[in-house]
């Protein structure tokens, strides 16, 4: 009987003992990811940071020598840091800005239950899949200043602005670069702020009319507090890409007239002149300042993070 | 975008990083930065006289079949040397990218680099190439004396060259009877007559636009060994207060602040504007444009002489060359007068020998050839130097933010400081 | 009226927790011409500069520089010389390899740590969730340069592989993020009851959380494959021959007849072929989108 008894006990033996720990399948199910984090970002963070506190000879190969954070203060030292520093932030606020409003507004259009609503919910996404570098060499040819397809409309219809060189000058190169952040990435933030609407029951909107609230009273008292945290997702999303903004400037102005951002400053630090060292002192300093405000954030993130990471 | 500024992207990684982390080769220990390729070595044509066994040639496309005609005809006539050609992309950058990536892991593969002129210096400072200069010695008169000068660093000399390029003055022949013989004429002229185009973005070409001036004014940017930036001249004011009035008073419309050769160009073939600075390419789309044009080489500088800025390519041995001897063969057959005729007429690359320039065929075939050969003889080259692109970047930012409004002689200092400051990179 | 903080409280305690896709009011007739002035203006807004890539891309000679709303004599050839480039075609089949397999690395290993993270309790749960989701803040320029020196050194550059392993850095944070949700959406008796019945935690996994779990793999795979397909910086960087370089990275190095020729017109068509693929993708699971982010992103 000892066989049958032995079965039997095997059956009825506690079922999650037949693998592995909780703690051990967490490990086992959570180690492909951070290995793969590990060694392609942190390692190369790593050695950035290591890069940058070396100084590496343009002129003879192989020569390095110790300068700690010389090539930091170097960088806060120079005004052309500062420049990048203003740029990228008015780029940042100005275009996330215009796409929440526009975000907001798309997303509420696309909220609203009408014929067509799918072809309009579809349309919204195509500039969110269309390749940057593609969309960026459009706008290019569309703001030339003499044959431009922008100033002949401009022209044409007898508005200002038909003769401006939008790319070659302060201020104009900026918002052209604006305009095509925002055309591109606007219908992002409205899918968040879409998502964020449809949670919303329709009986908390009845309720308020009960009570004799007006659209707008319902916009700003309903529909805006309840959309928060949808809101600061998608400006968290949205505020730390632009900060890290690369390939629009590179294509459009190279960084003239004022549009060098930090991402095109390290790079060209990096690349054009080879210094190794001081231009992975300014990626690191971008990776800093993206991270600085991310913290600045931490508090909507971190509740957000809480929530996941509490055990149900 | 263009192309060769995005693969500029890829390359100077390969570069920037090669030239910070190669600490292990240790090759260079001994070098100080002011002697370029002290301990490199030398090719002597007695070397190549000998020669025998497999040469590789590794240059851009070969979009005409010119280069692997020359290449049959070199391998009939010298059957000792078998010359193989590899052939790289079509962009400028993106050869550099795999020349680079080839020379950062010593690879022998290429034994022959075709290189543009502005790679030069570079190449040379990473100990990249062999030492050619008793070879150019034995041949100094044959080519085009600015052509050379693309090649030296110091008294050396770091490759031959291969083809050669220059700016033009296109007219508009319905607009301007005669063409202009001084920069000062050709603006006044642009300004009542309709306008200059110019490549006045900020990037390279800039700096050869303005170089041009400066050195038909008489001014230079470094010093002669090379050791100290003299951009911030009398000179150098004079042109620049020049380019910033023409932005000023409309003789080079604003839309030059955006343009590269290609929208230059377009400015001009769609009578945009009716003068126009670039390079020989634009002359056969003008003729196939039907447009009634004229072209000359770049005038001469009130006061002062006429100048251009060199192009195009050198042909360099590599410094992990198996067989520079027969590297040099091959160097010398491609720069002699009947390869040189042969890339002129078949792949309109203008050739590096002064006697190519005279002959019937290439006269009937290239009909501008007296100006070019004018253009690439007034031509002078740019820093040769290791830190070039600094020194360029140096230019061209300080030359953009002049032609924007900035005082000339605030924007010189600001160069001339920047462009010492990168002669001291370490 | 107004309405007070406790009338919004109810209102808010109202809010379902499941995402669902929900029709918003129907507006008042009068409004109607403002609904449709709106609709009108985001389609224009959105899809005219697609329009003008189609346009140029059928466009050829001269008149590619000129701002006409329309070709004069429309012509394919700028899609058949893209088509006959071999430097093209390669880089598309590139493109699908890194893209693809990007996406179905990211969703496998994704999912695993998703399900650790939402479901398994052990200790630095918060840590470990911050740490992933700051990978998403790294500026793709501050790996860039070491990436590079680390696969030159270890022979990975100019492989499928080179390129795969840090697009995962980006993809793989935003897929964990979108799954974690999804999974702790999944009510947990389903789990609970195959775990009584004698199911271990990795079949329980497998076999209930997954499949439920559907519309989540179908926004997190979308949103990757398209941050692969369209990542330039990087494709830019770490490839160097056509046999691997893919498409975003290969349009920039198109080449016209001169040296200085920017081709717009095979630039356009070739920026067009490879949107298609997308849109039609994003056209198709648009619904799936929507939800998936509302599941995803949205609570706070």
């Amino acid at each position: 009987m000892t066989t049958a008894e032995a079965t039997v006990g095997r059956v009825r033996a506690p079922h999650r003992r037949r693998g592995l720990s909780e703690r051990q399948l967490a490990g086992a199910m959570l180690s492909p990811s951070l290995i793969v984090i590990a060694v392609v970002a942190a390692y190369p963070i790593g050695y950035a940071i290591w890069l940058s506190l070396n100084q590496y000879s343009v002129r003879v190969p192989g020569l390095s020598r110790w300068v700690g954070l010389d090539n930091y203060l170097d960088a806060l030292k120079s005004s052309d840091f500062w420049n990048a520093f203003k740029t990228t932030f008015i780029f940042t606020g100005i275009s996330v800005s215009l796409e929440l409003v526009l975000g907001l507004g798309m997303a509420l259009l696309m909220h609203e239950s009408f014929k067509g609503r799918g072809i309009l919910r579809a349309t919204v996404l195509v500039p969110w899949a269309v390749l940057t570098v593609g969309t960026a060499i459009m706008w290019r040819s569309i703001f030339e200043p003499d044959l431009g397809f922008a100033n002949q409309v401009l022209d044409a219809l007898g508005l200002p602005g038909g003769h401006v060189v939008w790319l070659g000058q302060s201020g104009y190169a900026l918002a052209v670069m604006i305009f095509a952040d925002v055309w591109k990435t606007a219908p992002f933030m409205a899918l968040l702020i879409l998502a964020g609407l449809q949670v919303i029951p329709n009986d908390v909107y009845d309720a308020a009319k009960v009570d004799g609230a007006t659209a707008w009273q319902r916009f700003t008292r309903i529909t805006l507090p309840l959309l928060k945290p949808a809101i600061l997702v998608a400006l968290i999303f949205r505020t730390l890409d632009a900060l890290r903004i690369f390939d629009l400037p590179f294509v459009l102005t190279k960084g003239a007239n004022d549009t060098e951002t930090l991402s095109l400053q390290a790079y060209q630090t990096l690349t054009q002149d080879r210094l190794v060292g001081q231009g992975s002192a300014l990626a690191v300093l971008t990776f800093i300042i993206v991270m600085a405000v991310s913290l600045l954030y931490i508090r909507f993130v971190g509740g957000n993070i809480r929530t996941l990471s509490e055990d149900t | 975008m263009n192309s060769k500024l995005s693969s500029g992207l890829a390359i100077a990684f390969v570069a920037a990083v090669a030239a910070g982390c190669g600490g292990g080769g240790g090759g260079g220990g001994g070098t100080t930065p002011s002697n370029v390729g002290e301990n490199a070595k030398t090719v002597t044509p007695g070397q190549a006289q000998n020669a025998k066994g497999n040469v590789n040639w590794c240059i851009g496309k070969d979009t005409t079949g010119a280069f692997s005609q020359v290449v049959k005809l070199h391998n009939q006539q010298n059957p000792n040397v078998k010359v193989k050609l590899t052939e790289l992309p079509t962009a400028a950058d993106e050869q550099r990218n795999q020349l680079i990536q080839r020379l950062r892991a010593k690879s022998p593969e290429c034994d022959v680099l075709g290189m543009d002129v502005i790679w030069t210096g570079e190449f040379a400072g990473q100990n990249w190439l062999l030492n050619v200069t008793p070879a150019i010695n034995a041949r100094k008169n044959e080519f085009i004396p600015s052509t050379i000068n693309t090649a030296k660093i110091g008294d050396k000399y770091w490759a031959v060259p291969f083809n050669t390029n220059a700016g033009f003055i296109y007219y508009d022949k319905s607009k301007v009877k005669t063409p202009p013989s001084t920069w000062q004429q050709t603006f006044s002229m642009a300004k009542s007559d309709g306008g200059f185009a110019f490549q006045g973005a900020q990037y390279e070409g800039l700096t050869v636009n303005f170089l041009e001036m400066l050195y038909a004014a008489g001014g230079t940017v470094l010093n002669s060994d090379g050791s100290k930036s003299t951009v911030d001249s009398p000179q150098a004011e004079q042109v620049l207060t020049q380019m910033q009035n023409n932005i000023k008073d409309g003789a080079a419309p604003k839309a030059n602040l955006t343009y590269m050769e290609e929208e230059s160009k377009r400015a001009w073939l769609t009578d945009k504007d009716v003068l126009l600075r670039n390079w020989p390419y634009v002359y056969a789309q003008a003729v196939a444009a039907k447009k009634n044009f004229g072209v000359t080489p770049l005038p001469k500088w009130q006061g002062g002489a006429s100048a251009s800025v060199i192009g195009g390519y050198n042909l360099g041995i590599s410094a992990y060359s198996k067989n520079p001897g027969g590297a040099l063969e091959f160097i010398n057959f491609a720069t002699a007068p009947a390869a040189q005729k042969k890339f002129f007429i078949k792949s309109s690359l203008p050739a590096v020998l002064t006697s190519v320039y005279t002959d019937p065929e290439v006269k009937k075939k290239v009909p501008f050839a007296a100006e070019l050969l004018k253009g690439v003889q007034q031509g002078k080259a740019r820093p040769v130097s290791p830190v070039y692109p600094q020194i360029s970047e140096a230019i061209f930012k300080n030359v953009y933010s002049a032609l924007q409004g900035t005082s000339p002689k605030s924007a010189l200092q600001k160069m001339q400081s920047q462009i010492n400051a990168a002669l001291k990179t370490f | 009226m107004s309405t007070t903080v406790a009338q919004q409280r109810t209102w808010r305690a109202r809010v379902g927790a499941r995402a669902r896709e929900r029709a918003g009011p129907r507006p008042p007739r009068h409004r109607q011409w403002l609904l449709w002035l709106g609709v009108i203006a985001t389609i224009a807004f959105c899809l005219f500069p697609f329009y003008w890539m189609i346009n140029t891309s059928l466009k050829t000679g001269a008149e590619l520089n000129t701002g006409k709303l329309f070709p004069n004599n429309p012509s394919l050839d700028n899609y058949s010389s893209i088509f006959s480039n071999s430097a093209f075609t390669k880089a598309l089949r590139n493109s699908a390899i890194v893209a693809g397999t990007s996406t179905i690395i990211a969703l496998t290993v994704g999912s695993f740590a998703a399900y650790a993270l939402a479901r398994l309790r052990f200790r630095a749960k918060f840590l470990i969730l911050a740490v992933i989701l700051s990978i998403t803040t790294f500026p793709p320029i501050a790996i860039a340069a070491p990436v590079f020196k680390l696969w030159t050194d270890a022979g990975l550059f100019n492989t499928y592989i080179g390129l795969i392993l840090p697009f995962l850095t980006f993809v793989l944070p935003l897929t964990i993020y979108i799954l974690v949700s999804f999974f702790r959406d999944i009510p947990k008796d389903l789990e609970e009851a195959a775990l009584v019945d004698g199911a271990t935690h990795f079949q329980a996994f497998r076999k209930i959380v997954l499949p439920l779990a559907a519309p989540g793999f179908v926004t997190a795979g979308l949103l990757a494959f398209i941050f692969a397909w369209n990542e330039f910086l990087l494709s830019i960087t770490l490839t160097s021959t056509p046999d691997r370089r893919p498409v975003s990275a290969a349009i920039a190095f198109f080449t016209g007849s001169s040296q200085f020729e920017v081709p717009l017109g095979t630039i356009s068509a070739a920026t067009v072929t490879i949107t298609v693929p997308l849109i039609v993708l994003v056209i198709i699971f648009q619904k799936r989108i929507v939800a998936g982010l509302t599941a995803g992103a949205v609570k706070g």
